[in-house]
């Protein structure tokens, strides 16, 4: 088994300590440009096995530019992107969805969908025929539906659902690609504290179970509680990689968020 | 969740019932043929059994002239509705049709100027206006290709929209202008814009039916890409599908087809909208259920459609018309009830 079979293996396991020595996700000097502004510069990180890792910035910071580079939608101008050991510009964009699942932002839909039917919809990097959901494909859709605790919605249409129930269908179709590493774009914006505090426990129990967890959070009271390490980007690069003790300080947070240091000590 | 069992028992059942509206469609006419016959001439045809009781004139009449059209109706129908339904899958529009990208427009453009140009009876017979049709669809999408930059990773729905729209009514503009300068040949004109499968003969139904065979079936088995365009083109990307690449095959793919289409039976409308809908009511929204449906649907309607033109004497367009804007006030007036399209 070589590094890349071993690393996509992981996430079959039931259990697995955070392991930073497996390179899952990677940036090599990475440079993003649009329209000739640079939007991402000097991005260099390492996320290994299970490890959960918040993404925190001001609005405009390059969060979501940070997560579409790993994921290989937003190509770099320079420097190289690294997932399952391999540099992501090598792989198919079908290898890359069995390898990194990403949950947008919100889920708008052209037609009447069941959350079940969409759940299914996660299946699709795992095959290739014209044929639908096969028996397997439903029994994985019906699975990621129990894991978020939404079994009792599969049959509804995800557009009358409420924000936060729509929120759990969209990790639940995260959740049925069965990748290794899971990328959220705010999970929890637009949710109340109940459905906010249930997203945020599903994500530390998903990481528990060796899938390494990315998330965009505005929250820095959740990232402090829940996530080990937290990413500050500000202006478009990397300002702070650590533990939240040690990132997010009063000092650190005023200078990312633009904020007096006093009122950041309160947050 | 609504089974691939289901959808396979649908797709067995429509392609029976196809089969046996088209033999009953076949003895529809002003000489009615009992269906028993219709079996007994087409058997006798492809050489199984020698059905001696069939007269030479019924043979005539169901080989040379119904029996194209019915093909014709068959394959424009299937062709109309999947390219429909991969319209809106792909632009992600409930209103799409296969007209979106101003191929009727451009056929009917390419059609009016070839009824106007003298051209003789031997051309016209081998289809001078259908091709001129087939030209005129495939040009009007080129340049909403062009123009919207189908394909080059900028483009943006509304705005493929938009130009589709701006390059139909520029056609439309020159249509008009065309219609005013042609004089006896107005009804001509007309009729082509009204669509209708009376100049079905076998060399233009031959001419069209590899474009339409190929095109349609192909894209009823993209509908894997299609399926993840649901969640728009990032969340299809992040799905595993090169959406530029999927973009340019599926809009030339749908084109193709409907410039076919619209070449051998004029602008039939609402088939294309209406179809896609219904097997969406019953199947739900993925494309690898709702294309191979819509075909057999969209065969079926026109197919009765057609046969209700030629016994009341009507175009074609008109009852698919007839029968399809009722039908989409219903769907439209149940989306306030319940179902949202």
């Amino acid at each position: 088994m070589n590094d890349r079979e071993r690393a996509l293996d992981a996430h079959d396991q039931p259990t697995m300590t955070p392991d930073a020595s497996y390179e899952l996700l990677g940036a090599r000097d990475v440079h993003v440009t649009i329209n000739e502004v640079e939007i991402l510069r000097d991005i260099n990180l390492k996320i290994g096995v299970a490890e959960r890792v918040a993404i925190a910035g001001a609005n405009g910071a390059g969060k979501t530019s940070l997560l579409r580079a790993l994921s290989g939608t937003l190509p770099v101008a320079s420097g190289e992107v690294i997932l399952c050991t391999e540099p992501i510009s090598t792989l198919s964009r079908a290898t890359i969805a069995r390898s990194i699942a990403v949950v947008g932002a919100d889920l708008a839909l052209p037609f009447a969908t069941r959350a079940d039917e969409l759940v299914a919809l996660g299946r699709l990097p795992h095959g290739t025929g014209p044929g639908g959901p096969t028996a397997h494909d439903r029994e994985r859709a019906a699975a990621a539906l129990a894991r978020v605790g939404a079994s009792h919605l599969a049959a509804r249409d995800v557009r009358t659902l409420s924000a936060g129930e729509r929120q759990l269908i969209a990790i639940a179709l995260g959740l049925a690609q069965e990748t290794p590493i899971l990328a959220l774009d705010e999970p929890t914006v637009h949710l109340d504290l109940k459905h906010r505090v249930e997203i945020a426990d599903l994500l530390v129990s998903l990481a528990d179970r060796a899938r390494t967890v990315v998330a965009i959070f505005h929250e820095l009271d959740m990232v402090r509680d829940l996530f080990p390490r937290v990413i500050v980007m500000k202006g478009g690069q990397i300002v702070g990689d650590g533990a939240p003790s040690e990132v997010l300080t009063a000092a650190r947070v005023a200078d990312g968020w633009g904020i007096p240091v006093e009122r950041a000590a309160r947050l | 969740m609504r089974s691939t069992t289901r959808v396979r028992t649908l797709l067995t059942a429509g392609a029976l019932l196809l089969v046996g509206v088209a033999i009953a469609a076949i003895g529809v006419g002003s000489v009615p043929i009992p269906p028993t016959e219709v079996v007994g001439i087409l058997l006798q045809q492809i050489g199984v059994g020698a059905d001696a009781t069939a007269s030479p004139g019924s043979t005539a009449i169901v080989m040379e002239l119904r029996l194209p059209r019915i093909l014709a109706a068959v394959l424009v129908g299937a062709a109309l509705a999947v390219a429909g339904g991969v319209f809106q899958s792909l632009l992600r529009n409930p209103l799409a049709d296969p007209y979106v990208l101003g191929t009727s427009s451009g056929a009917a453009l390419g059609a009016a100027v070839a009824i106007l140009l003298p051209i003789s009876g031997v051309a016209w017979e081998l289809g001078g206006v259908q091709l001129a049709a087939f030209a005129g669809a495939l040009a009007a999408v080129g340049l909403v290709w062009r123009v919207a930059g189908i394909g080059s990773g900028e483009e943006r729905i509304a705005s493929v929209l938009l130009v589709g729209y701006a390059v139909a009514s520029l056609l439309a503009a020159a249509l008009s202008l065309v219609m005013l300068m042609s004089g006896a040949n107005l009804r001509a004109i007309f009729s082509f814009l009204l669509g209708g499968l009376d100049g079905a003969t076998w060399p233009r139904l031959a001419a069209a039916a590899l474009p339409l065979i190929a095109a349609t079936t192909l894209l009823a088995l993209r509908g894997r890409p299609l399926a993840a365009l649901l969640l728009g083109d990032e969340g299809a990307m992040h799905l595993g599908v090169e959406v530029r690449r999927e973009r340019r095959i599926s809009v030339a793919l749908a084109s193709l087809a409907t410039a076919a289409a619209v070449a051998l039976a004029g602008l039939v409308g609402f088939v294309g909208l209406v179809v896609p809908h219904l097997i969406r009511l019953a199947v739900g929204p993925d494309p690898r259920a709702v294309l191979p449906l819509s075909s057999i649907g969209g065969a079926l309607l026109l197919l009765v459609a057609d046969s209700v033109a030629r016994t009341i004497g009507i175009p074609v367009g008109v009852i698919t018309a007839l029968i399809g804007a009722p039908f989409l006030l219903w769907l439209l007036h149940r989306s306030r009830t319940g179902y949202a399209l």
